[in-house]
């Protein structure tokens, strides 16, 4: 072996903010033997942007465009996990209409989300074909939204007390239109990526999660999943509306990349599940409750969750009585799935390195905030 | 073959047109030819800080193609000449900037993008750690407003920064 | 196990002060002590009735009398959550690590130690973590903070 006879010295890399395959401004300081990592230090705080002393000076409606600049990739679910936690402070009675609609944004959010995540893992690793595709059914889902609220990535959509106003009449037939066509799609993307030699020379049993490490570091959503955790927001802690529909969640065993990436595109597909019904029994009616604009709710705190793409987006909000919250504390699951990569990639190299930090799915805006 | 008289009053700079056995070959301006190729074919440094560079990377797939403008995304700033500022720029981070802009070959350009980049964005008030707009560190040639700008003003703004090119002199370089 | 059971079963399995914080939530809000922080995070993390062995969340509050750590667990084979705090006096701002039960309060701590100064007993790390290296300012998150450059947005 060739540290035998070789006297080779610890080096250290900085794999720096400006990098392609680190998924926004993170900085990693590599200890490498060679090509072999012996330890990581994350440096994290270059987009620390201090939104939770922003919203300190914001009233609740001002505070749900700041939610979506802290996670822009499920910007829906954002303002979901933010308006759930004022409500749960309050005594509003949301229409039925409004938790239906909340329910197909959150929803087609979470399979932009996938269609993302699944796009540039495969460019990280070389492969410029799915990202060009899932970009694609990407722009048909962005257009839908653009269609209901004008935007394209920072909605401002989910209020407090429903949503801020009602899907126009060509949504409902370019929603199904789009439905139809997605399942043959993401057969597509299958095929290019699934049973590839070179993606599964990359994937397969890199980036081990047992089960301990799952629990130590806190790891939710498909990460977790694909050790075999089977806890899914929707179904252990039901918010809203889920649990009048019919929708599985794919758990596997496998514990590496190639898992995580099975799971997405299988959740994409329970997700065109979920709009599908959703669809079918939207009610009629009013789509925001009675909210006057200085909202107040009770005195007192919160911990409300939601199932984000990523894991669990947790919002702890304290307040006062006043117009504007006392104390809000966002928790995004990027922030323990990068505490958790400096163990798991312990012995691994550095191209196992950047597939295991794209199939975690981690952007840097939950963790720097 | 031959030389066209220059006639008086009209073009300074003399055009030479050549005829070959096969067809004419016309020579111009080196600084048209130049410019011209240069806005053509801007080669972007990616770096993408917040919401601003997912839209980027929207513009550079699929239905917004910045390809087809010659324009591909470069991951060292020793090979590219357009440096698109997507994101918020904090105090922390704006050294790195400045370090990178530094590090990029002339002729260089910037273009900042999305109101995080031009002036704070919302950040701007209450925010302890936002740098208010890049251009307190480094010099933009264009700015591109919208939170986040769609992709056809980002296109729009590229082919700004071609228009500013072609009306440059490659003197103007050599000088500074 | 409902709220109310759950609440009355560590009430009685765990020796020490526990205060409980009336409101209708779903799931039981407790005040520890914070000599009985480390005891009372292995008790739920051991205990086969409980298995509260996901910490999700930790976060630092300055009310404008104390400092407040909150603690957010949840258990995934029994669909349980819970929500705990412990009260830090301003004069003696400190607390003990858990990290030795979850790796992930390691950073959780680190930021709270770095936006609100408070210490904590027993971390081998603390460094600068989300603020720029040259911070010379104080704790930002702190309620009576006043920042150098930092511009209020007027009321209308």
């Amino acid at each position: 072996m060739a540290e035998d006879y070789l006297k080779t010295e610890e080096m250290v890399v900085n794999m720096g903010p400006n990098h392609p395959s680190t998924h926004g401004v993170a900085r990693l300081i590599l200890h490498l033997d060679g090509e072999v990592i012996h330890e990581i230090e994350p440096v994290i705080g270059y987009l620390h942007r201090a939104i939770e002393k922003v919203v300190e000076n914001r009233t609740y409606a001002q505070c749900i465009p700041m939610m979506d600049r802290f996670e822009y990739v499920t910007a829906m679910m954002a303002d979901w996990s933010f308006a759930l936690a004022a409500e749960r402070l309050s005594d509003i009675e949301i229409p039925e209409r409004a938790e239906y609609l909340r329910v197909i944004m959150g929803e087609l959010n979470r399979m932009a989300s996938h269609l993302l995540c699944v796009g540039v893992t495969a460019l990280d690793l070389g492969a410029l074909t799915p990202f060009l595709y899932t970009f694609r059914e990407r722009e048909d889902i962005l257009d839908l939204f653009e269609m209901t609220c004008g935007q394209r990535l920072t909605y401002n959509y989910i209020w407090v007390g429903g949503v801020a106003k009602d899907i126009p009449p060509e949504f409902t037939p370019k929603c199904r239109e789009f439905l139809d066509k997605i399942d043959a799609k993401v057969d597509d993307y299958e095929r290019v990526l699934t049973k590839n030699p070179i993606w599964l020379a990359r994937n397969k049993d890199v980036g081990m999660i047992p089960e301990k490490m799952v629990y130590d570091y806190g790891v939710t959503g498909p990460s977790a999943r694909a050790s075999g955790i089977n806890f899914d927001v929707r179904r252990n802690d039901p918010y809203s509306i889920y649990d009048r529909f019919d929708f599985k969640v794919p758990v596997y065993h496998g514990c590496d990349c190639y898992d995580r990436y099975m799971m997405r595109i299988q959740e994409i597909r329970q997700s065109a599940r979920i709009v599908r019904q959703a669809l079918e029994n939207l009610p009629e009616g009013p789509v925001r409750a009675k909210v006057s604009r200085t909202f107040k709710p009770k005195e007192g705190e919160v911990y409300s969750r939601i199932e984000s793409a990523r894991g669990e987006m947790g919002v702890h909000l304290i307040s006062d009585g006043s117009p504007k919250p006392f104390r809000v504390r966002l928790r995004g699951s990027s922030y323990s799935h990068l505490c958790a990569i400096p163990e798991i990639c312990r012995g691994l190299k550095i191209a196992d390195l950047v597939a295991i930090f794209a199939s975690l799915d981690i952007i840097l805006p939950e963790i720097d905030r | 073959m031959g030389l066209d008289e220059q006639k008086p009053g009209e073009e300074k700079v003399p055009i030479y047109n050549e005829k070959l056995a096969d067809g004419n070959l016309i020579l111009t301006q080196a600084n048209k030819i130049l410019t011209v190729a240069q806005a053509r074919s801007l080669w972007y440094l990616l770096f993408g800080t917040a919401c601003c560079a997912i839209e980027l990377m929207a513009t550079g797939a699929s239905r917004y193609d910045f390809d087809r403008l010659g324009m591909i995304f470069r991951a060292t700033p020793r090979q590219s000449d357009l440096m698109i500022i997507a994101g918020t720029i904090t105090y922390k981070m704006a050294p790195v900037v400045k370090r990178l802009y530094d590090q990029m070959a002339e002729p260089r350009y910037v273009l900042a993008m999305g109101g995080c980049a031009i002036g704070g964005g919302p950040f701007y008030y209450d925010s302890y750690a936002v740098l208010r707009g890049v251009d307190k560190i480094i010099p933009v040639d264009v700015y591109v407003p919208g939170c986040p700008p769609r992709p056809e003003s980002l296109l729009h703004g590229c082919l700004e920064v071609g228009k500013k090119i072609k009306q440059q002199k490659m003197t103007d370089w050599r000088k500074r | 196990m409902t709220k109310q059971e759950l609440t009355s079963y560590i009430q009685e399995k765990f020796s020490g002060e526990i205060q409980v914080i009336e409101n209708d939530q779903k799931e039981p809000y407790l005040i520890i002590q914070p000599k009985d922080l480390h005891r009372f995070c292995r008790f739920i993390y051991d205990d086969t009735r409980l298995l509260l062995t996901f910490l999700m969340n930790m976060s630092g509050v300055d009310t404008k009398e104390r400092f407040e750590v909150v603690y957010n667990v949840c258990s995934y084979r029994y669909k349980l959550r819970l929500y705990f705090k412990i009260l830090i006096p301003y004069d003696k701002a400190e607390f003990d690590t858990i990290r030795d039960i979850w790796p992930v309060a390691d950073w959780f701590e680190r930021e709270i130690w770095e936006l609100f100064g408070v210490n904590v007993n027993g971390h081998p790390n603390l460094k600068r973590f989300l603020l720029p290296d040259d911070w010379d300012q104080g704790y930002p998150m702190r309620k009576d903070w006043q920042g150098r450059d930092v511009i209020t947005l007027p009321e209308r």
